[in-house]
Formats: structure tokens, C-alpha cells, sequence
């Protein structure tokens, strides 16, 4: 019997067909569209299921299929998929968010005209990543890469007539456009040095898992560039920017893409180029340094934001940074665990902030307040989430906090305390944001309601595994790692971070609580002792503006600068061309006059110049 | 002897030639043909006295020439009268017929 | 090589190119056409008298006889069949005119420079002074007897078309 794997390739396949469907039928059907969108991802979801219940049961062997794709003389490119462990378990994740995000989008984007068009978009996207997590080789792995940068761009700017949105797309294009470079790079460079010109993932873990290979100045080359593409991908430091601005698109798509999947595409990446990172100390020590640097820097600026999606944004880009930092120290159990939690507990959070934004019809959390006793699905819901992403036990982000926590005790101390930081300021964010959205007196919008079933139904389901996903790995018992790796880590036991994380979270909840809802301490107990440093995190430390000074405005100058080039220089030259075949055409037509003069004088000057040649001949 | 007559000759074709190129009624055409026409008969009578071998071969090819030029006279002036007849004019600029 | 036999020959030589020259020039700058016609005629007395120079008496007669004669009288019919108004004196095609006075002055120059360079071998003495019209006569009725007919038959052909071309149109 052929196993169920060999089948995987329909799990992207389910939704290009309806992404098709919809683009065929384009905005006839409102409902039916929903339909269609929903039944591609749930066709997704169970086969990725069935997958999933094959791959546990047996310790199954990977499976590679594929075909030729191109074939240049001796080089041919395979196109193919593979179902490992990892790919099996980001199969799952992908499909059952994206499933849920569909239901919840029918409840949220209900009154949009292009409601159609959305749910093509995400089925075209859902069907992009799911084949980038399915792809067998790095091209094809970037050709999906790219698919999802575009579906990104398209969703971001879904409401293009909102100039923001226009401008949040063209960001989040651009910037990630620098980090797809350095991966493109890294790919072509990758393909000069690999022995046989093979770029499938199983040759690449083959032949950098040899001792040789270690500490070259190429493989170090060659991971940093990969590691620039996970960058942009992942919104870390620098190239974080774009993310919070990505949150102009609708609020499911912020869930799904830039919180759940694609934004994990650049863990995926590191994770499955894998070997090349261990293969190079320096591109680790980077890839954990960025990372610890990242998440707590996302997690300062998280602390002064007003915008509940932004909150939740930057709170995604410091997540990410953790999975880096587990990736970094060489966890790579870790990381993928943080991964897979955070695509849950983050889900929920954005849609339950899109449930809220739903009911009150605003971001701003200074114009919420009360909301618990109206929404109060909403409210325990993401309560759950909020817990989670805090790290309080025994919810699924405490596990998964806590195995970094502890891979990087072992590692590096540094990294540690960075990590125990990041993790005060998360629970005291998110605190924040609780009390300020839910508890106290309410400020606007007495008409604010629960939303409909097809919204909070997914809230329920997700909190599910928000709270249950951290039980598969815990300290005392590696299975997850066990399971992706095939060898257990044996790091486990540090009762240091298992106790330091769930109090740092706890206090960081109760700091949030005595500000924000007690009020035992003032709330500008910093900010009026230290405005400067207020300023600085609602600007986002400047960065925004650093950049426009130093990249955009030289750039910009310069593009100025090439098209008088162009305009002046090769459109001249370009004129130039034409207007001399015009010019020569008309003496053409001038010559062609039909007298007998004309063509007697053209007949006598040529017999002239071909004597001068002639003659001239016999003198040099 | 023979260059000065060469030379002669030479300056008689070019006068025709510019004519021939320039001249805008047919029938000055039609002389400055016969100028060049002459040219060539002058060069031929010189060679025939002053050439390596004196003949009267260049007397016979002269008078062909000179037959030849009274029959292409003949007909390009019936030529022209037809062509006056129908166009009631003999401007060489307004016959451009062989631009279509 | 400025040493100059000034000798008959020469002379006569002189006078009847400069009639000649004049004689085109003229033909190519005068306005009214009749008195072109009379230029040309010079230019066709003066060749007669350099056929005569050259020794070549018959051809000299035959020149007179067609050229002078025939082929003045028919321009002269052509002038006033066609048109004999005034030429234009302003030039409508100034690019034109330049380029074809300087396409025949270089015509000129390497024509000239082709007579200077080239080497003519010393001629052997011509003679056939005495009773050139009858050696000339054995000649057409014996080597070129040929082409002496078919110039017949050619010239027949041109008259015939030349009246057939001229005459006013029947129906």
C-alpha cells in the first residue's frame, strides 16, 4: 500500500483549485465564495491531518517525490516536495490556521465588496505556503518564497484606497525585496559550490553534516545570506519595519500571514538549511545575537504603542526573535516548539483583537476600555492568549519559552537574561494591553456586542491548542525533539529557568495590573521622570526616520538622478536612433522624387565616389 | 597634341553634363546631350590621328555616332511635342512619373 | 615642359576651343532659348573645324551637314512646337544646382588628372590624307557593312517613330 505521504502533494493543491475557482468566478457569488475558500483549506487540513496521524504512529522513513523540471545540458532542476517530520508538523499548523482564519474572515470581512477576492488571495496564499513548507529543493523553495511575498503585498494592500495601505504594501515589498536578494545570493552561491549543482535540501544536510565542511569562510558566506533572506521574511532587526506596518491590511490576514505562517517562513528556512548554520559558529552566534537583539528590542517598543494591532506586531517580531535566539544556540527543537505554539496563542491574540476592532471600530486601546463584560467569549479567549504568549504555565507558550530559556542558560548566559527581559516586558505589554482593552470603565461605543458565532468559534478552537500545544515537549519529557530531530536533546531539567520564567511573568503581570488597572502606580511614573525614553519607543526608536534619511531619500535622489539619465541620455540617444532612420527615410523620399534629374545626379556622384575609391586605393 | 584635345573634349562633356543635370527645359536638355554627345566624337577623331595606331576606324565609329545622335534628336524632339501636346508643358520638373 | 611650338596647328587649335567653350558656355547660360540654338551652332562649327584640324575632313563635312544643319533646324522646330518662353533664372533647387556643378567639376578634375597622369605613346604617322572620303566609303561597304545597314534600318525605325510619336493625335 502506498503510504498516505506520497499523496502530500494534494495539500496545496486543494487550495490553488479553489484560489482558480474563485479567480474563474470572480465576484458573482458572495457566499459560495466563502464556501469554496473554506473547503480548499479544510481539504488542506485533513489530508495534512492524515499525514500527521501516518508520520506518528511509525517511525516513517522521509519521502521525496518529484519531477524534472528543466533539464540544460547536464544540469536538471527537479521539482519535487518532501514530507519529513518538520514539513508534516508546518503542514498542519498552516492548514488548520488558515482554516480558521477563513471561518473568522466570513464573519469580518462580511460587509467588504471584494470579499471574493479575499478569499482568492488567501487560497492563493495558503497554497503558496503550503507548497514553500512541501518544496524538496531551495529554487523551488524560493519560487514559493516569492509567491508568498506577493500575497503578502496583495493582502496588505488589500483596501488599497486607504493611502496607508498603499504604503504599508509597497514597505513590506520593498523591504523584504532586500532580504530576498541576500537569499537569491546565497541560492546561486549554494549552487556553485555544491558538488553535483544540487540544491535539494536532503544533499545539502548530507554534505554540510560532514566534518569537512565546517568553519569555511564560503559556508559562513553562504549562511549569512540565507540567514538575510529569514531576516527580511521574519521581520528581524533591521529589516523589522515593514511588519507593523503590514498590520493596514484586514485583521484575519495580520493573523494568518503576519503572525501564524509566512512571517515563520524565515524560522522554516534557518531550520531547514539547518546544517549549513551548524556547519558555521559565526553565522550561528549571529543568527542567536540578532535574534536576542530583536526580541528585545520589539518588546520595548511593544510597551508604548497605543495601536492594538501594532502591539501585537511588534510583540510577533520579538516571538521570532526568541525562535531565532533557540535556532541560534542550537536548538533547533526549540525553535521550531516556539514556532509552533506562537502560531497558535498569535493567532488567537489577532483575531481576537479583530473580534474587538470588529465591535468598537477602532485600534486605538486608550479609546477601548470595559469590554469584558460585553465580549466575554472575546475576552476569555484572549485572555488565554495573552497568558500563553506571557509564559505563564501551564499554558503552550510557557513550554515552549522555557525550552529556549534553558537551551540558552546551557548556552550563553548573556542570552539568557536578554531572554528573561524580553519576557517581563511581553507579560507587562500584554497585561497592558488586557486591562486597557478589557477591564474598566467603558469609553466609547455603548453599542459595542459579541461578534457572531463564525467569529468567536474560532477564538475557542484556537484556544484550544493555545493552551494544550506546550504539553508535547516538556521538561521531562523530549518528545517533539524527539520526534523532529531523531535525537533526544538532553538540556532539559534546569528548574533555574522553569522557575526564573514563570516569575518574571508573573511579575510583568502584576506591574501591568497595578498600573493599568489598579493604578497603584501612576502611569507616567517613567514617562514624566524620563519623557525622552517615552518618545523614543512610541517613535520606535527613531528607526523609521533613521532610514528614511539614510536609504530612502539618497535613493530616492539617486533614482531622480538615473532618470534624467534616462530621460535625458538614452531616451536622447533612443530619439536620437529614430530620428536619424526618420531623417534618413525622408531624404530617402526626397531622392525617390521621380525626375530624371535627381537620379542622374545621384548615378553621377556615385560613379565620383566609387573613382575616388579607386584612385584613392592606388595612393596608400 | 593629343592631351589638349583630351582636355578639350573633357571641359565640353562636363558643360553638358551640368546642363543635362541642371537645365529645367527639356529641349536645353536635349543640347546639352548633344554637347557631350560632340565630346565623345572629338575624342574619338583625335585618337584616330593621334592614337598608338592611326585608322579610319575612329572616322567610321564617329559618323555611327553622329547617325545615332540624329535619330535620338529626331526622336526625342517628337518626344517632347507629344509630351507638350498632352501636358502643355516641357518642365522637366513636372514629370515625375517614375515616382509612382 | 613650358616650350611651346606655337605652330599652325596650334593656333587654330586655340581660336576654335575658345569659340567652342564659349560656344557651351553660353548654350548652358543664355535665357532665351533661340539664342542658345545659335550658340550651339557655334559649338557644332567649332568641332567641324577641329575634325579639320585632326585631318578628318569627311567627318568634318557629315558634322556640318547633320549637326549644323539638321540637327540645329530640327531644335529650332522643337523650340517652337513646344515652348519658347524664357528659361527661369532663379534657381528653385539651389541644393541641386550645387551638387551638380560640383559633381561635374570633380568629373573634371579626375578626368584631367587621368589625361596628365596617363602616358601616350608616340603616334605613328596618319596616312590617309589623300582620298580619305573613298577609303572610308571601302571601309563602311566592306568591314562594317553590317552595321552600316542595320544603322539604316535604325534610322528608318526612328523617323518613322519619331512621326508616328508627333503627330497629332487621330482618335
Amino acid at each position: 500500500m502506498q503510504s498516505i505521504a506520497s499523496y502530500a502533494w494534494l495539500v496545496p493543491l486543494f487550495p490553488f483549485v479553489a484560489f482558480a475557482v474563485l479567480l474563474a468566478f470572480g465576484r458573482g457569488f458572495r457566499t459560495s465564495g466563502i464556501v469554496v475558500g473554506s473547503a480548499g483549506s479544510a481539504a488542506s487540513l485533513i489530508m495534512s491531518l492524515l499525514v500527521l496521524a501516518e508520520r506518528l504512529g511509525t517511525n516513517a522513513d522521509d519521502y521525496n517525490a518529484g519531477f524534472e523540471w528543466i533539464a540544460i545540458g547536464e544540469f536538471t532542476l527537479r521539482m519535487g516536495f518532501e514530507v519529513t517530520n518538520l514539513t508534516t508538523l508546518m503542514l498542519v499548523v498552516v492548514s488548520l490556521v488558515s482554516f480558521l482564519v477563513n471561518i473568522f474572515s466570513a464573519g469580518y470581512m462580511r460587509d467588504d465588496e471584494r470579499i471574493t477576492v479575499f478569499y482568492a488571495y488567501v487560497a492563493l496564499f495558503v497554497s503558496a505556503m503550503l507548497a514553500l513548507v512541501l518544496a524538496d529543493n531551495l529554487l523551488t523553495f524560493y519560487f514559493f518564497w516569492e509567491l508568498v511575498g506577493v500575497c503578502s503585498f496583495l493582502l496588505i494592500g488589500f483596501w488599497y484606497a486607504k493611502p496607508e495601505a498603499k504604503k504599508a504594501a509597497k514597505k513590506a515589498f520593498v523591504v523584504t525585496r532586500i532580504g530576498d536578494a541576500g537569499l537569491l545570493i546565497g541560492i546561486l552561491l549554494l549552487f556553485w559550490h555544491m558538488p553535483n549543482r544540487s540544491l535539494a535540501f536532503t544533499d545539502i544536510s548530507n554534505l554540510f553534516g560532514q566534518p569537512g565542511m565546517a568553519d569555511s569562510g564560503m559556508t559562513t558566506l553562504i549562511a549569512l545570506l540565507l540567514f538575510l533572506g529569514a531576516v527580511g521574511k521574519s521581520g528581524q532587526f533591521p529589516l523589522h519595519v515593514w511588519l507593523p506596518d503590514a498590520m493596514e491590511g484586514p485583521t484575519p490576514i495580520s493573523a494568518l500571514i503576519h503572525a501564524a505562517t509566512m512571517v515563520a517562513a524565515g524560522v522554516f528556512l534557518v531550520a531547514r538549511t539547518y546544517d549549513i548554520f551548524l556547519a558555521s559558529p559565526a553565522a550561528m552566534d549571529t543568527v542567536a545575537f540578532i535574534g536576542a537583539f530583536t526580541a528585545l528590542f520589539a518588546a520595548t517598543i511593544a510597551v508604548a504603542q497605543n495601536d492594538i494591532k501594532r502591539i501585537l506586531a511588534y510583540s510577533t517580531v520579538s516571538q521570532l526573535g526568541y525562535m531565532m535566539i533557540a535556532l541560534g544556540l542550537g536548538s533547533l527543537a526549540g525553535g521550531i516548539f516556539h514556532l509552533f505554539t506562537h502560531a497558535f496563542f498569535k493567532a488567537l491574540l489577532f483575531l481576537g483583537a479583530g473580534s474587538v476592532i470588529h465591535a468598537v471600530h477602532t485600534q486605538d486601546i486608550r479609546e477601548m476600555g470595559g469590554l469584558g463584560a460585553r465580549m466575554k467569549l472575546t475576552a476569555w479567549t484572549f485572555a488565554i492568549g495573552a497568558l500563553a504568549l506571557a509564559g505563564i504555565p501551564p499554558l503552550s507558550g510557557f513550554w515552549s519559552k522555557d525550552a529556549i530559556l534553558t537551551a540558552a542558560l546551557a548556552g550563553h548566559p548573556a542570552l539568557f537574561a536578554v531572554g528573561l527581559l524580553t519576557a517581563l516586558f511581553t507579560a507587562f505589554y500584554m497585561a497592558r494591553l488586557f486591562f486597557l482593552v478589557f477591564a474598566g470603565k467603558p469609553k466609547t461605543g455603548a453599542r459595542a456586542h459579541e461578534s457572531p458565532a463564525v467569529m468567536t468559534v474560532p477564538l475557542v478552537l484556537l484556544a484550544v491548542p493555545a493552551i494544550a500545544a506546550g504539553f508535547v515537549e516538556m521538561p521531562w519529557n523530549g518528545w517533539l525533539g524527539e520526534w523532529l530531530t531523531g535525537t533526544a536533546e538532553e538540556t532539559h531539567g534546569g528548574s533555574l529557568a522553569f522557575v526564573a520564567s514563570t516569575a518574571v511573568g508573573l511579575l510583568g503581570i502584576y506591574l501591568g495590573w497595578a498600573v493599568y488597572a489598579k493604578g497603584s502606580i501612576r502611569r507616567d511614573a517613567v514617562s514624566s521622570r524620563m519623557p525622552w525614553l517615552l518618545r523614543a519607543l512610541e517613535r520606535k526608536y527613531y528607526i523609521d526616520e533613521a532610514y528614511q534619511r539614510v536609504a530612502v531619500r539618497p535613493l530616492l535622489a539617486l533614482g531622480r538622478g538615473l532618470q534624467a539619465v534616462d530621460d535625458y541620455v538614452v531616451e536622447g540617444i533612443v530619439r536620437f536612433a529614430g530620428w536619424s532612420a526618420i531623417a534618413f527615410g525622408r531624404a530617402g523620399i526626397r531622392l525617390q522624387n521621380g525626375q530624371a534629374q535627381t537620379y542622374g545626379l545621384t548615378a553621377v556622384i556615385g560613379l565620383l565616389v566609387l573613382a575616388a575609391l579607386f584612385v584613392g586605393r592606388r595612393f596608400w | 597634341m593629343l592631351s589638349s584635345y583630351l582636355t578639350l573634349a573633357a571641359i565640353l562633356f562636363c558643360i553638358g553634363l551640368y546642363g543635362a543635370l541642371v537645365k529645367r527645359n527639356a529641349v536645353v536638355v536635349l543640347f546639352s546631350i548633344e554637347l557631350m554627345l560632340n565630346a565623345v566624337n572629338l575624342n574619338l577623331i583625335a585618337f584616330a590621328k593621334y592614337g598608338a595606331a592611326p585608322s579610319l576606324t575612329g572616322h567610321i565609329f564617329t559618323l555611327f555616332t553622329i547617325s545615332v545622335a540624329a535619330a535620338e534628336a529626331a526622336v526625342g524632339v517628337a518626344v517632347l511635342i507629344a509630351l507638350f501636346r498632352s501636358r502643355g508643358t516641357v518642365n522637366i520638373d513636372e514629370f515625375d512619373e517614375m515616382r509612382r | 615642359m613650358l616650350h611651346l611650338d606655337i605652330t599652325g596647328e596650334f593656333v587654330a587649335f586655340f581660336l576654335l576651343s575658345v569659340v567652342m567653350i564659349t560656344g557651351a558656355v553660353l548654350t548652358i547660360s543664355l535665357t532665351k532659348v533661340v539664342h542658345m540654338v545659335v550658340s550651339l551652332a557655334a559649338v557644332f562649327l567649332g568641332l567641324a573645324g577641329m575634325f579639320v584640324l585632326l585631318q578628318a575632313e569627311f567627318v568634318a563635312f557629315v558634322q556640318v551637314l547633320i549637326y549644323t544643319g539638321a540637327i540645329s533646324i530640327l531644335m529650332i522646330f522643337g523650340i517652337m512646337m513646344t515652348e519658347h518662353r524664357a528659361e527661369g533664372t532663379d534657381p528653385v533647387k539651389p541644393l541641386h544646382e550645387t551638387l551638380a556643378a560640383v559633381a561635374a567639376l570633380s568629373l573634371f578634375g579626375l578626368l584631367f588628372f587621368a589625361i596628365r597622369a596617363s602616358d601616350f605613346p608616340e603616334p605613328a604617322p596618319f596616312p590617309f590624307g589623300e582620298d580619305q572620303t573613298l577609303e572610308i566609303g571601302k571601309l563602311l561597304y566592306t568591314g562594317y557593312l553590317i552595321p552600316f545597314e542595320l544603322l539604316s534600318v535604325l534610322l528608318t525605325v526612328a523617323f518613322i517613330g519619331a512621326i508616328a510619336l508627333a503627330r497629332k493625335e487621330a482618335g
